[in-house]
């Protein structure tokens, strides 16, 4: 019997659909789902539970491991390995806490860059990542928590970000104030001018 | 026949009108009326009934005139959901899009070349791709039409934060879709009934509005995935920087040369279909010839694809690292990998094509030797190519391999190798398309050896440049790996452009050792056509995706955000299922456009032929005129 032109046709643009699609289906399935919504931390939580907490954000909704990775020794990597990164967030600038170092990094990425990389790090507290304070110390005491012990607390002063900003413009505004109300103890270093940190 | 054209025309518009009144007539005279119980003769119950309906009514009423309205964010599509819905109806709307930006394109320049050689043939092959063209184009507006009211019906909030943004550009794409339409129309109508010159600007108007338009719709697709001119909340700043985003131009680029791809490869489909329904030499020898330059067409743009795809990754990274790694590294990654099995399949197609071309060649058995060695080394890239970065594995065999890298092939798997590998191809795809256009002749400028040896040197050249900034990119850091797909890139285009100069030069003038039989391929080469045609609409259905789920929950990456029960970033497997569906509906509609196409040269009910309106055959086994630019 010969199988009419038009039908082979058919079954072979079919068949090559088909194909394709199988090939589809070997490949890993993972159906990427929306962030949940922001976290509201309770203002108790020990650093061990806030770096737990940063752990489920680091490797979940604040896409970190897209670029990052953590002791996986790839090649050439396009972005720093973050296994012991508090041992060199310590170090990395002079003057500078883990803590700081760790804020700079995810509210001003482009502040500092490693050396041997190329900027790229998106802000953190920035659409389209968008955490929220809260969970932006959650991730630094989980950045802790990977080569040191974490320390911080909600309560812990960040010298980068909003609450730094706000903090630094009462402290502007108490120096113009008579000395006697200057005197006052601040909640927080200031933040330095955007990019001050760098070098 | 004119005449006859004319009073049908007249009979047409005098039983439309006799409908539309005879309707107009029928409703007024047998309008519905329910039927009616006059309230005298109501029952006390059903008295009461009307009252507490009427009641309810006035109160209903009343609340509704007192109520804020809702203007819902979101309205659901049955069954399938509104974004796979959105997905397929944009899916086929470019598909044909690209479709009727392409074929003009291509028509164009083998009309101008027909015009300047005058050789009819050409002139009608031209005319016989526009045949293809009147009803792509009314399926294009239909189903952009039906994308523009879904998106109005299924995502309002969305639809209008972009037309706020976006509106002063609807004015221009309405009036350059008016005169798309009007080039259209008078380019396919006018064939031959206006001088050539004029012909010509009409298709050259046609291909600029057309560009026009896709480049005006790249704007507004392109400011969703890398917006630029508005405030971090989405105000509009400026309308020339919404334009003009990051991604905008790699699209306009991309597009348009992978539109020409596609375009050949449904063209030399249609050509396939016809060549094997064929009945007589002559036809076959006709859609030969059609098919093979429809394939020339769309290998041509393959060959320089990749290049602007690498630019387009680029600006993806310039503008969000983030999303770059989304989609290299992240959630697409292995999408990817579903594309080297495409393109791979391409390469191969194409390469496979060209080979069993060889055999209508009178001479070309001499080449046949290194046959053997281009597909080995084809394979070769291909393997690589395809070599995921990372092994899905079981946990015992991620411990054995140290992680989730393979020791061996995990040095495969990355771009420095990839690169290499698609640099490689697509040398050897010219090789191969280089075999073939010399099969039929030799040489016979004087300085053919040294012209030989040049060729050859520059292939040596660029495969060790290839190779050399492969392997360095092992061995140095990312932000110089990046850049070193540069030189790859240009040693690849400086081979293809320098080669061929050096090729038309040496075989102008050359002598025929033997002659191309037309018509005399192979059946297995014409499903190959079609083969090709449903690999790249497929490719084009992939690609399409990957470059939309980027935004991931994003309708307007960062500014606005996907709230909808579909804001999820499906699987791979629920991917491809979505293309190949719209794959299949294109082809259901394209074999109607095809179908259609065949019956203008088909004998009509008198027994007649239509007029002349595709290409006189080829006389046996003769080639057509231009040797060395399109004919082998």
């Amino acid at each position: 019997m010969k199988v009419p032109v038009t039908l082979r046709i058919v079954l072979l643009a079919v068949g090559a659909t088909a194909f394709y699609t199988y090939v589809g289906q070997l490949v890993p399935q993972k159906r990427v789902m929306p962030p949940p919504p922001p976290k509201q931390i309770q203002k108790n939580v020990t650093p061990a539970q806030l770096a737990d907490l940063g752990k489920e954000i680091v490797h979940g909704k604040g896409t970190c491991l897209n670029c990052h990775t953590i002791g996986e020794h790839v090649p050439n990597a396009r972005f720093p390995d973050l296994a012991n990164v508090d041992e060199r967030a310590k170090q990395r600038e002079k003057g500078f806490s883990d803590i700081d170092y760790f804020a700079q990094t995810l509210y001003e990425p482009d502040a500092y860059i490693v050396p041997g990389f190329s900027p790229g790090m998106p802000t953190i507290n920035k659409p389209p990542i968008g955490l929220n304070d809260d969970e932006i110390r959650a991730v630094i005491a989980y950045l802790q928590s990977l080569g040191g012990k974490p320390t911080m607390t909600m309560q812990t002063p960040l010298r980068f970000g909003p609450e730094a900003t706000k903090a630094a413009n009462a402290t502007g505004e108490q120096s113009a104030q008579p000395e006697a109300e200057s005197s006052t103890p601040q909640a927080a270093p200031a933040a330095p001018a955007p990019g001050a940190s760098t070098s | 026949m004119k005449r006859r054209a004319f009073i049908a025309a007249i009979i047409a518009v005098v039983a439309l009108f006799v409908v539309v009144k005879g309707a107009e007539w029928f409703n007024t005279r047998l309008s519905y009326h329910p039927p009616t119980v006059e309230k005298s003769e109501w029952t006390p119950r059903q008295q009461e009934v009307q009252k507490e309906k009427a009641e309810a009514q006035a109160e209903a009423k009343k609340e509704a005139e007192t109520k804020e309205p809702v203007y819902p964010e979101y309205r659901a599509f049955p069954v399938i959901g509104s974004r796979v819905a959105i997905w397929i109806a944009a899916q086929l709307h470019l598909l044909f899009a690209a479709f009727v930006l392409a074929v003009p394109l291509f028509a164009l320049i083998i009309e101008f070349i027909g015009y300047r050689t005058g050789d009819k043939r050409y002139d009608d092959l031209a005319y016989e791709f526009c045949k293809l063209l009147s009803v792509s184009f009314s399926l294009t507006a239909s189903f952009g039409a039906v994308l523009t009211f879904m998106l109005i019906i299924l995502y309002p909030k969305f639809t209008s934060y972009l037309m706020t943004i976006f509106s002063p550009t609807f004015a221009p794409y309405l009036g350059l879709f008016f005169f798309e339409a009007f080039f259209l129309y008078t380019y396919y109508y006018g064939w031959g009934k206006f001088g050539k010159r004029v012909h010509l600007l009409l298709g050259l108007g046609l291909n600029l509005v057309g560009t026009s338009i896709m480049v005006i719709a790249n704007a507004w697709v392109t400011f969703m995935m890398s917006p630029k001119g508005v405030s971090e909340k989405g105000a509009l700043l400026s309308l020339h920087d919404a334009i003009h985003n990051y991604t905008w131009m790699p699209i306009n680029i991309h597009r348009f040369i992978a539109n020409i791809a596609f375009g050949g490869s449904v063209a030399a489909a249609y050509a396939a279909y016809q060549f094997l329904k064929a009945e007589t030499d002559e036809e076959r020898a006709h859609y030969d010839w059609m098919g093979y330059i429809g394939n020339f067409v769309a290998i041509s743009a393959l060959l320089p694809l990749p290049f602007a795809g690498y630019w387009l990754a680029k600006e993806i990274y310039g503008f969000s690292q983030s999303m770059g790694l989304t989609m290299m590294g992240g959630a697409f990654s292995w999408l990817f990998i579903i594309q080297a099995v495409l393109i791979g399949n391409l390469f191969l197609a194409a390469n496979y094509y060209l080979w069993l071309g060889m055999g209508r060649i009178d001479g070309a058995e001499r080449f046949r030797k290194y046959i053997k060695y281009l597909l080995i080394v084809i394979t070769l890239c291909f393997m690589v190519w395809a070599t995921p970065h990372s092994i899905i594995a079981t946990v015992r065999e991620v411990q054995e391999m140290g992680g989730a890298f393979h020791p061996i092939l995990g040095f495969l798997g990355v771009m420095a190798a990839k690169n290499t590998a698609v640099n490689i191809l697509i040398l050897t795809t010219y090789v191969s398309f280089l075999l073939y256009r010399r099969g039929g002749k030799r040489p016979t400028v004087s300085w053919a050896h040294w012209g030989n040896r040049a060729e050859f040197l520059i292939f040596v050249l660029a495969t060790l440049s290839v190779l050399f900034f492969g392997i360095y990119g092992y061995f140095v850091p990312a932000e110089v790996r990046i850049k070193l797909s540069v030189p790859q890139v240009a040693s690849v285009l400086f081979t293809i452009i320098s080669v061929t100069a050096i090729d038309i030069a040496m075989l102008r003038g050359a002598e025929k050792i033997g002659r191309t039989r037309w018509g005399q391929m192979p059946a297995r080469s014409q499903y190959v056509l079609v083969f090709l045609a449903v690999s790249f609409t497929w490719l084009m259905g992939l690609m399409g995706y990957v470059r939309s789920g980027l935004r991931l929950h994003w309708h307007v990456y960062g500014i606005l955000r996907d709230t909808s029960p579909d804001a999820f970033t499906p699987t791979l497997g629920f991917a491809t299922k979505v293309v190949s569906v719209c794959v299949l509906i294109f082809f259901l509609f394209i074999g109607f456009i095809f179908w259609l196409a065949g019956l203008s040269g088909k004998e009509n009910s008198h027994g007649k032929e239509e007029p002349a309106e595709t290409a006189p055959p080829l006389e046996g086994g003769e080639q057509p005129a231009l040797e060395g630019e399109i004919a082998p």
